[in-house]
């Protein structure tokens, strides 16, 4: 049973770590064009730049998607069962794209599948301060599990504000506190343990 | 032409374009002047640490040729710090039309001609402080201090050319102030004043640089010691190599977040979005969270290949990062 949970931790591990790197890679593309743009075609940044940012959000796009699903089986992993697990990811999933099919807006189906993870991460750091039993960590010490929720916490938070909050009022307090959740938790998550277990890699 | 500023309680002065151009030109003078030595024991320090690194029997004095260097480099810092200050004294933006002042110039210590020297002084101070693996890492680090010094001296030119750019756009400002254009005046000072209120004196510019400054300080120690990990094929240089990492981590992740609101706020309706900048800084900060998460399962079978691997590739994107602004035009760059 611990095998089988960690090839699981294994793989979506993997999966984390392929996306970034694709996105990376869509990154330094999207950089070389440019620069190719900028000295092949006089005045790119009034008449190609609105397009090929189109087409980079359009890459970005399921590749963030993907990587938001990604995250979202990880935040809870820590709660549920693997079994439970696929089912509340596909129902977080399934609320999302019918979000996205009632207001006809992807980005309300995001919107609304962000909102739903950042609360199940809120539960999941209320928990682990709180010291209940049952959540799944990879991570020793109450320390670094509460560093690890906040990490996770501040990554949905983060998104939830690209996605939703870029022309809101609540724009810049959001911003800093999903800067405050991902400085402290990576400061919690990093410096709490000794260097024994640092042997082992990060905490997630 | 003449306005009254009292901006500063204890300073009230008559102030026109052509008294701020003469005191600015005495300060140029005077930072030029003061910077010559200073420069003078740069250039001894890179040449110390470049002979102790190059000359076997000189191994021994890495470290205090680091400590020659990082001195030279803080000395040089006290005469940039003295060159601020008495810039935010002398360089005002005043609205031509109404003659009142709107504020003095806090221009940061880590931009433009003293970007390069910023961090050569990072790095110069990491090379000195360095602890574990410290006798192996310290040659690369001086190495890499006293090459960004010696480019900070070379390209940069803090003393003798110092803020091309502000001194360019503040210079213009001035001489359409003086010309009496009124249209003229009028647009330079909302030049100007836009540059001082959301670059120059905006918290984010002395908040975000410092911290991706440090970031890039500790991922250069860490690709260190990846290399020395990969050369030497030992595994404690791994361990060194992800604890700066996530030291340097957790300032990019803050640096770029805070760098965000910003951006939305200050390049509203400008072509920053997926701009080459923005771009390389996301590549780095997705390569270098895939080496942190890569690094979970390290004792799996081949995995300390992946994570070095991860660990080399961030880091090329640092440095392409850094290279991005000289090199693709964008409203974050200056190519």
């Amino acid at each position: 049973m611990e095998r089988r949970r960690t090839a699981w931790d294994f793989a979506l591990m993997m999966a984390t770590v392929a996306l970034l790197v694709a996105l990376g890679a869509q990154s330094l593309l999207g950089t070389l064009y440019a620069w190719w743009a900028y000295r092949n075609e006089p005045g790119w940044e009034a008449t190609g730049y609105p397009a090929f940012v189109t087409v980079m959000n359009a890459i970005a796009a399921p590749l963030a998607v993907a990587l938001v699903v990604v995250m979202g089986l990880c935040v809870p992993k820590r709660l549920f069962s693997r079994r439970a697990l696929v089912a509340v990811s596909a129902v977080l999933v399934g609320v999302g794209v019918s979000v996205a099919a009632v207001e006809d807006s992807v980005q309300a189906g995001l919107t609304a599948y962000l909102a739903l993870a950042a609360l199940l991460q809120c539960a999941v750091v209320v928990l682990t301060l709180a010291d209940a039993g049952g959540l799944a960590y990879m991570a020793e010490g109450r320390a670094a599990k509460v560093g690890s929720g906040l990490l996770h916490l501040g990554f949905v938070v983060f998104a939830l504000t690209v996605v939703a909050l870029q022309s809101s009022s609540a724009m810049l307090p959001a911003f800093v506190a999903s800067a405050l959740l991902l400085a402290g938790g990576s400061a919690l998550s990093f410096y709490s343990r000794g260097s024994s277990s640092e042997r082992s890699g990060t905490s997630t | 032409m003449r306005a009254t500023w009292a901006c500063r309680p204890y300073t009230v002065r008559m102030t026109s374009p052509a008294t701020i151009s003469s005191e600015l030109s005495a300060l140029l003078a005077a930072v030029t002047v003061a910077g010559r030595p200073v420069a003078i024991l740069v250039w001894a320090g890179v040449a110390a640490v470049a002979l102790a690194i190059a000359v076997p029997s000189f191994r021994g004095w890495v470290r205090l040729a680091s400590a020659v260097l990082l001195g030279a480099l803080a000395l040089g810092e006290a005469v940039l710090i003295w060159f601020h200050i008495r810039l935010g004294q002398v360089c005002l933006s005043v609205d031509p039309q109404t003659g009142r002042a709107a504020g003095a110039f806090a221009v940061p210590l880590w931009i433009e001609s003293e970007k390069l020297y910023a961090l050569a002084l990072l790095l110069a101070t990491v090379a000195v402080a360095a602890r574990r693996h410290g006798e192996e890492l310290r040659p690369l680090l001086a190495g890499g201090a006293a090459l960004l010094a010696g480019a900070a001296l070379a390209v940069g030119r803090p003393f003798s050319a110092p803020l091309p750019d502000f001194l360019a756009q503040y210079r213009g400002y001035l001489a359409a102030w003086a010309s009496g254009d009124a249209a003229a005046a009028a647009q330079a000072f909302a030049g100007i004043e836009g540059s001082r209120r959301f670059f120059y004196n905006a918290w984010y510019m002395w908040v975000h640089p410092p911290l991706l400054f440090v970031s890039y300080v500790a991922f250069a120690a860490s690709f260190a010691a990846t290399v020395l990990m990969l050369v030497r094929k030992r595994s404690s240089y791994e361990q060194t190599a992800y604890r700066c990492a996530r030291l340097g981590y957790l300032p990019l992740t803050a640096g770029m977040i805070i760098g965000m609101p910003w951006a939305i706020v200050a390049w509203r309706g400008e072509a920053w979005w997926w701009s080459g900048k923005v771009n390389m800084s996301l590549m780095m900060w997705a390569l270098y969270t895939a080496y942190l998460h890569g690094r979970l399962y390290l004792r799996r079978p081949g995995m300390w290949r992946v994570a070095a691997a991860l660990s080399v590739l961030a880091f090329a994107a640092l440095v392409l990062t850094y290279l991005t602004t000289y090199l693709v035009p964008g409203v974050h760059s200056v190519a």
